[in-house]
């Protein structure tokens, strides 16, 4: 059975015990850097620390997620490094790193993957909106609110000013299982105590060496993650439902992306687009001006720029498997198209079509990278 | 005319267009013909094929040439400039000697032309004839005019005049006139009636007054001759045999001495009994006196026909390759066999094949007769092989196989069905799976639920409780009488010399053995008893695909090696390529021609409006209207008026694209453009379809042009040059048999051969043997072998070496050989790996510890040497499958049953009265060294059957040793005591591990070196350029190896012979720019051309690998990776260019 520590948490509260376990885990012989959220400049980003004295400005726990940190994880990872480095993440960024390791974007081999309880996280704007309105409390003091009110689940009603982000209500992903180590908050009073648990012999390995106390039962982390998978997704099968409607035809869609401006910030931010340069800003969308004139012809009138449908379409074909639902698509976007709407309802229609879910398995190959003779049977008519 | 080739292959099955592939690839001009109306032999009626149960026959394909030819799938069609295809072609005659043959090719005319047949089926459907479908196994009727295999391109409809009933329907309903019967000729082709009786010349004038053949005669005998020696213009001449002033023996041949194709048919009474001689002597027919006008008169039509419409062609070639093929075992020859005919649930195998394939008869499937699903099928072995009744006493080598490939296709075809797959049952008396891959293949099938059960049935009546099944009765291993019903009952039918042999063979004078296939010679298993005419595939003898292949390699190496004699390979200058202009830097200016004679085209295209539109187009520079483009005059006013235009874009319109390929060449060095930057786009099957009112045709060919248009306006007009020679050196690793045959077989073509072996002394394991099963003396082979190979100014022998480094790639390879005299380096442009194999050794059974216990080889030496002697033997037994088709090495090690068989002769020839006894599981005397198993039987040596899981026990006391088994004939145990054992030694690979990473070649399961493909590419390694053969490769005999290694010498000298290795100009490349190395193309390119750069920093193309399939850029997400020829941007603006008249 894997090891379970007890982080315990003092007067200073959950953020500085979390600082202090992190500093155990630099301290350690093996780790050469922990990647972290920080406040930087004002701003919660995932920095890379080397420097113990820096740990005071991370917080994993901060309801602020700006961008999915697997890219910049599988940029860190690809290729030579010196010791390992702790990575303290989101179960959607662990997800979607497993993702593109299976694309040869990056290496798990040395990183040590933490991956935090997930409350979930306000929309960026709302998150912005917030800080400027309420400009006398601290980041600390914000996080701490937000520890405070999202167990109870309050934060994921619509109603809740703000709520937590849209993609964050759907998820039923709150617990990192990818990770080596689990930093469990569910189910804690985070005011006395959280828990290291370890989940691989790596975790396993860097947990014993820490030194930490043992826990005691994880009974009720189970069951809170198991009511919240449960409430999150009751609340996925009513916007998948709502989704469906609201693109069921060509027409439909249209009309769903009818303020996309192709900007392209959608893919620039979704964790799992991997491409170095998207096929939308390469040549093979420089049309001719003959091609140009025969659209318009033929429709009387042509919206440009041309190709957004095509964008988006092109875009749930090529990542709609590697999905992971962390909605940064939707949190990019400029005119509040719900990109992560349909991205969670097409992508887990696809991923349940090949029985594969993103995120779930590194060893899990890719639907596309496999070929089977006799697959999709009700498309093909399973005729040879 | 006589159009000069340098080989002639006859038979288009795969043996015949592989070895035609292979000598076309080494320049060689090739003349591939068939006697049937399509390319592709039996394999056009088979859809999958054992032991991958695919078809797969496109792994050929790069062999083809790709550039100058059009690819498809080659059971549909072969393209090759140097390769002429002719069908419905027969040898006549093959005169001369090796180097300078002339043959004389008679070609059956079809009576469809093809240049005008647009498929469109209409002639067959009115066609009242109904004859039974050769494509569909006789499961199935087809018309007298119909379309001989569904998927073959091109794919015109023939008229089978022999079934022909003279009505002219097809004529009437041909939308395009391409059926001729010559009508209007008849009234030009003078008969000649020579017969005293005048009544005869009268009745003729008089029936065939309707066709207007000009009657003439009566005439005398002195007149025939004077008419013929004047030359007056006679096509015709009917003789009788009472012709009294001149002898009709006289008369026929002057006639034929003059005009030696003048067709004479004899009239007489049936006693004339001379009529026969004149026969012999050319006269073309006998019919007998009175004429019956119902039946002549057809007839004579007909032969009027075939006179004027079949075509003799001549040719001069340097040698000769026969591929024959083989037929399947026909069960009807023989009144009743096996219930077969008279019970519809009993079939053959091969109409089992059409039964499931989708191109079967339709309304068939997998039923029974009365048309309920077929849940019970068994197959019986060995129906029409391995009987000495039917004339038989050979294994036909395939058909076990054949049944357990068809179990699985039932059995996955029938797996969705409530109740899950069908029952399926294998009949047998041995289970002979002794290709390297077959045992687990029966392993397979076996776990999957099919069911073995040794016993030979030998009666199949219809049930009495269910009359749509059949009933057998068989003995089961328990000596127990059991009753099965089967819903279809399968005959396992075996091969048959190909039909026609005895004409075939008397044509191309070769000798065929005992029975009736092409006789061969030893230790030259490709060469017939004519010199300088080879056999190819099972023309010797029934094989599978992968050996058929190796043997079609093995044919044309021999056929080339003559070629070679008389115009070096090395020597010829390879076609200059032509330089094209660079237009990169100029803005497009495209040309189309449109093809307007074709027939439909005339009618219901408005061409002048089509011009028009075409002109509009932008790119667009000039347009033609051409007439009849496929000739060459139309193509030269093609050449004319672009050279008016002076376009950088060609775009054709015209019919059968793929036939324009070389076309686009001449057309490429008329304009000084590359041909990558013409198109040929299919109008005429457009406008054929259009409907017979011509609606929307015309959007319909602008939107198809408009199409090509838009292709070349994306067309990447850098040009390609990629051409590098490849080193005319070729190193073979290894310097047994197989070695050493592959390094003479390549040396003779003029390369430079390195010959590396490890020991001191070449020769390898053959030096072992002392005599083949069919007596001949392999040593003596071997050391001629050795001493040619000492002799050869091409060949450098190394011995006590081994290549110590290997690198490069196909063309150009860089070794390093250590040889006691130090390193030697050699560039190589090929390898050929015949590394061997090595008798197992292994202690048990008594082995090397008791005196009386020994192997074959060691009994067939022992015997040999006189250290065994007979005398002083009282029993001798046997155990084969020592150590082979077990869990460790599971495969047949082939050579051991061979050995067993041998030896129990040898026995018996020195002593027929000792007591010899053979344990085995099954005996694997596959092809025609079945006969000699049959013989070991008949000496009276007992052979006793043991299952794995009970093997024969033993003892060993007082010197001998004890064997004790169940045997299941007698149904109880028996206990041999033997003076002597003899253990079947298997053979095992030599360890390859090292050579096999230095070459950077797989290794299979067993250890031994892996075939790119076991059936298509069977001496291919899985590194290019890499050629394997011998045991290294896997079990074989001495003649399968020789084969190998001269199938492995083939394909080295192709890849030697190249002056340019250039890669085809549809290759993917990579925009490493946008490249994100995620690798997903290298999983998914099916010809290993792809990997990920030794610095982990790019993705690399091998441009020699590459045949452009495009799955590398179907599966990149950004188009990282490209297919030259087919980039997005084009292919996006071709779809938009199809949408924008038909959305």
């Amino acid at each position: 059975m894997a090891t379970t520590s007890r982080i315990e948490v003092r007067q200073n509260g959950p953020l500085a015990a979390i600082r202090e376990f992190l500093a155990k885990v630099l301290a350690d012989e093996e780790i050469a850097s922990v990647m972290a959220v920080s406040n930087v400049r004002g701003a919660m980003m995932p920095t890379v620390v080397t420097d113990p004295e820096k740990l005071s400005a991370v917080d994993p726990f901060a309801p602020a997620f700006h961008l999915n940190a697997a890219r910049q994880v599988a940029r860190l990872t690809r290729g030579e490094m010196e010791g390992h480095m702790a990575a303290v993440l989101r179960p959607c960024e662990i997800r979607a790193f497993t993702e593109l390791v299976k694309l040869n974007q990056g290496s798990p081999h040395n990183i040590v993957l933490i991956g935090v309880d997930c409350y979930g996280a306000y929309a960026s704007r709302d998150y912005h909106a917030m800080t400027r309105a309420n400009g006398s409390k601290s980041p600390d003091e914000r996080t701490l609110e937000f520890m405070g009110k999202a167990p109870s689940g309050g934060l994921e009603d619509p109603a809740a000013t703000p709520p937590v982000a849209q993609a964050c209500r759907v998820c039923e992903h709150p617990s990192p299982e990818g990770a080596d180590i689990i930093l469990g908050l569910f189910g804690a009073d985070a005011s006395k105590e959280m828990w290291a648990i370890a989940k691989t012999p790596t975790g396993e390995g860097l947990l014993n060496r820490l030194g930490l106390p043992d826990a005691d039962s994880l009974e009720a982390r189970d069951r809170a993650v198991e009511e919240m998978a449960a409430r999150r997704l009751a609340a996925l099968e009513i916007m998948n439902a709502q989704t469906a409607e609201k693109i069921s035809t060509p027409e439909k869609m249209a009309d769903y992306l009818a303020d996309c401006v192709n900007c392209y910030n959608c893919r620039v931010a979704c964790p799992v687009c991997y491409c170095k340069e998207c096929v939308f800003v390469t040549d093979v969308f420089e049309h001719e001006p003959w091609q140009y004139q025969g659209w318009a012809r033929k429709k009387g009138a042509l919206r440009v720029p041309v190709d957004t449908m095509f964008y988006h379409l092109t875009r749930l074909a090529h990542s709609s498997t590697a999905c992971v639902g962390c909605g940064q698509c939707s949190n990019a976007c400029p005119n509040d198209i719900p990109v992560m709407e349909m991205f969670r309802l097409v992508g887990g229609r696809t991923q349940a079509a090949f029985g594969y879910e993103a995120g779930r398995d590194p060893d899990e190959p890719q639907p596309l990278s496999v070929f089977l003779e006799k697959e999709l049977a009700e498309v093909t008519g399973g005729v040879d | 005319m006589t159009a000069t080739y340098d080989a002639l292959v006859v038979g288009a099955g795969v043996a015949g267009i592989r070895s035609a592939l292979d000598l076309a690839g080494t320049g060689q001009k090739v003349a591939l013909i068939d006697h049937s109306p399509h390319l592709g032999g039996l394999l056009v009626q088979l859809d999958k094929q054992f032991p991958t149960d695919n078809c797969g026959m496109c792994k050929m394909l790069p062999l083809t040439e790709r550039e100058s030819s059009s690819q498809f799938c080659m059971r549909k069609g072969l393209f090759h400039s140097n390769i002429d295809i002719l069908l419905s072609t027969r040898l006549e005659s093959l005169e001369g000697d090796p180097g300078q043959f002339h043959a004389v090719l008679r070609k059956h005319a079809s009576f469809v032309d093809p240049t005008r047949c647009i498929g469109c089926g209409k002639c067959a459907e009115v066609c009242p004839v109904e004859v039974k479908s050769e494509f569909n196994a006789g499961l199935e009727a087809r018309g007298a005019a119909h379309l001989p295999v569904p998927q073959a391109i091109p794919n015109h409809y023939v008229v089978d005049l022999d079934n022909c009933v003279r009505c002219w329907r097809c004529y009437d309903a041909c939308p395009t006139k391409a059926i001729d019967f010559k009508f209007a000729e008849r009234e030009s082709f003078n008969i000649l009636v020579a017969d005293p009786d005048p009544q005869t010349t009268a009745d003729l004038a008089e029936w065939l007054k309707k066709q207007k053949f000009p009657i003439e005669g009566p005439v005398d005998g002195n007149s025939v001759l004077e008419r013929a020696a004047e030359g007056k213009d006679v096509r015709l001449l009917i003789l009788d045999m009472s012709l009294s002033d001149v002898s009709p023996e006289r008369v026929l041949s002057r006639c034929l001495e003059l005009n030696a194709r003048l067709p004479v048919i004899l009239t007489g009474t049936p006693e004339q009994a001379e009529a026969a001689r004149l026969l012999e002597q050319g006269a073309l027919a006998f019919v007998e006196k009175p004429l019956d006008r119902a039946k002549f008169v057809p007839w004579l039509d007909k032969l009027y026909m075939r006179i004027v419409s079949d075509e003799i062609i001549e040719i001069d070639a340097a040698a000769v390759v026969l591929a024959g093929g083989f037929s399947c075992y026909d069960p009807s020859e023989v009144a009743d066999v096996l219930g077969y005919g008279r019970s519809p649930g009993v079939v053959t195998s091969l109409e089992l094949e059409r039964l499931v394939s989708s191109t079967g008869p339709k309304g068939r499937g997998l039923l029974r007769p009365d048309g309920r699903p077929a849940r019970r099928i068994a197959w019986l072995q060995c129906v029409g092989s391995r009987d000495l009744k039917k004339k038989a006493d050979f294994c036909s080598s395939i058909c076990c196989m054949i049944s357990i490939k068809e179990a699985n296709m039932v059995r996955r075809l029938t797996a969705e069905q409530e109740g899950g797959p069908a029952e399926t049952t294998i009949f047998s008396m041995d289970l002979r799976v002794f290709g390297k891959p077959f045992q687990s293949y029966l392993d397979e099938a076996k776990a999957s639920g099919t069911r073995f059960i040794r016993s030979r049935i030998h009666s199949i009546i219809p049930d009495p409780a269910d009359p749509g099944a059949v009933r057998v009765e068989y003995l089961d291993d328990a000596g127990v009488l059991q009753v099965e019903s089967f819903d279809l009952f399968v005959l396992g039918v075996g091969a048959r010399p190909p039909a026609g042999m005895n004409e075939l063979a008397r044509a191309a004078g070769i000798e065929t053995n005992e029975w009736g296939f092409c006789k061969t010679m030893p230790f030259e298993p490709a060469r017939t008893s004519r010199l300088g005419v080879f056999a190819a595939g099972s023309f010797s003898g029934p094989r599978d695909i992968s050996e058929s292949l190796v043997m079609a390699d093995a044919a044309a190496l021999g056929a080339s090696r003559l070629v070679n004699i008389y115009a070096p390979l090395r020597e010829r200058r390879p076609q200059p390529e032509p330089e094209f202009r660079d237009v990169t830097r100029e803005r497009p200016r495209v040309f189309v021609a449109v093809c307007s004679s074709c027939p439909m085209v005339e009618s219901r295209l408005d061409t002048d409006a089509l011009t028009r539109r075409l002109r509009a187009m932008s790119g667009v520079t000039g347009v033609a209207l051409v007439d009849r483009a496929c000739t060459s005059q139309g193509w030269d006013r093609i050449i004319d008026k672009a050279r008016e235009v002076d376009p950088n874009r060609v775009v054709i319109g015209a019919c059968m694209p793929y036939a324009y390929v070389p076309r686009l060449h001449e057309l490429g060095k008329a304009l000084n453009l590359n041909p990558a930057l013409m198109d040929v786009c299919d109008v005429a099957t457009l406008t054929a379809l259009g409907g017979d009112d011509g609606e929307g045709t015309d959007s319909e060919v602008f939107s198809r042009l408009r199409m090509s248009v838009a292709k070349l306006l994306g067309a990447d007009p850098r040009p390609t040059a990629q051409a590098r020679p490849a080193s005319p050196v070729a190193l073979v690793a290894g310097g047994g048999l197989a070695g050493l045959t592959a390094a003479l077989a390549v040396a003779d073509h003029g390369y430079e051969v390195h010959l590396v072996e490890e020991r001191e002394e070449l020769g390898g394991l053959a030096m072992n043997i002392r005599r083949t099963l069919d007596g001949e003396d392999p040593v003596k082979h071997v050391e001629l072998l050795i001493d040619q190979a000492g002799k050869h100014p091409n060949i450098r022998i190394h011995t006590d070496s081994r290549v110590a480094l290997h690198l490069g790639r196909a063309g150009r390879f860089f070794s390093v050989v250590n040889t006691p005299d130090g390193p030697v380096p050699v560039e190589h442009g090929a390898a050929v790996l015949a590394t061997g194999g090595v008798e197992s050794k292994l202690y048990e059974w008594g082995f090397r510890v008791h005196k009386n216990v020994m192997t074959q080889q060691e009994l067939e030496q022992r015997l040999a040497d006189g250290t065994v002697d007979t005398a002083g033997l009282n029993a001798v037994a046997m155990i084969q499958c020592w150590r082979s088709r077990d869990e460790e090495r599971n495969y047949c090690s082939r050579v051991c049953c061979q050995q067993a068989v041998k030896n129990v002769l040898e026995l018996k020839r020195r002593r027929p009265e000792l007591p010899v006894f053979v344990f085995y599981r099954d005996i694997m005397t596959y092809g025609f060294m079945e006969h000699f198993y049959t013989e070991a039987r008949r000496t009276g040596a007992q052979f006793i059957r043991f299952s794995p899981d009970n093997p024969p026990a033993m003892e060993h006391r007082d010197g001998k040793t004890i064997v004790s088994a169940f045997d299941p004939v007698l149904g109880r145990n028996v206990e041999v005591h033997a003076d002597l054992l003899a253990l079947a030694s298997g053979i095992e690979p030599a360890d390859h591990s090292e050579i096999a990473e230095m070459f950077g070649v797989e290794m299979d399961e067993h250890g031994f070196l892996k075939e790119a493909e076991y059936k298509w590419r069977p001496v291919a390694s899985t590194k290019y350029g890499v050629f394997v053969c011998g045991l290294a490769k896997g079990p074989a005999n001495m003649e399968e190896s020789i084969a190998q290694a001269q199938a492995a010498a083939q394909r080295a000298v192709r890849m030697l012979h190249e002056k340019h290795l250039a890669s085809g100009a549809v290759v993917a490349e990579v925009r490493h720019s946008l490249c994100s190395l995620c690798g997903k193309c290298i999983e998914v390119c099916p010809y290993e051309a792809r990997r990920l750069s030794p610095t982990m920093d790019k993705i690399q193309v091998d441009e020699l690998l590459c045949q452009g399939c495009g799955s590398c850029a179907a599966v990149c997400p950004n188009s990282a990776t490209i297919l030259r020829g087919y980039s997005d941007r084009q292919v996006l603006s071709v779809i938009d260019a199809a949408l924008e008249e038909t959305v």
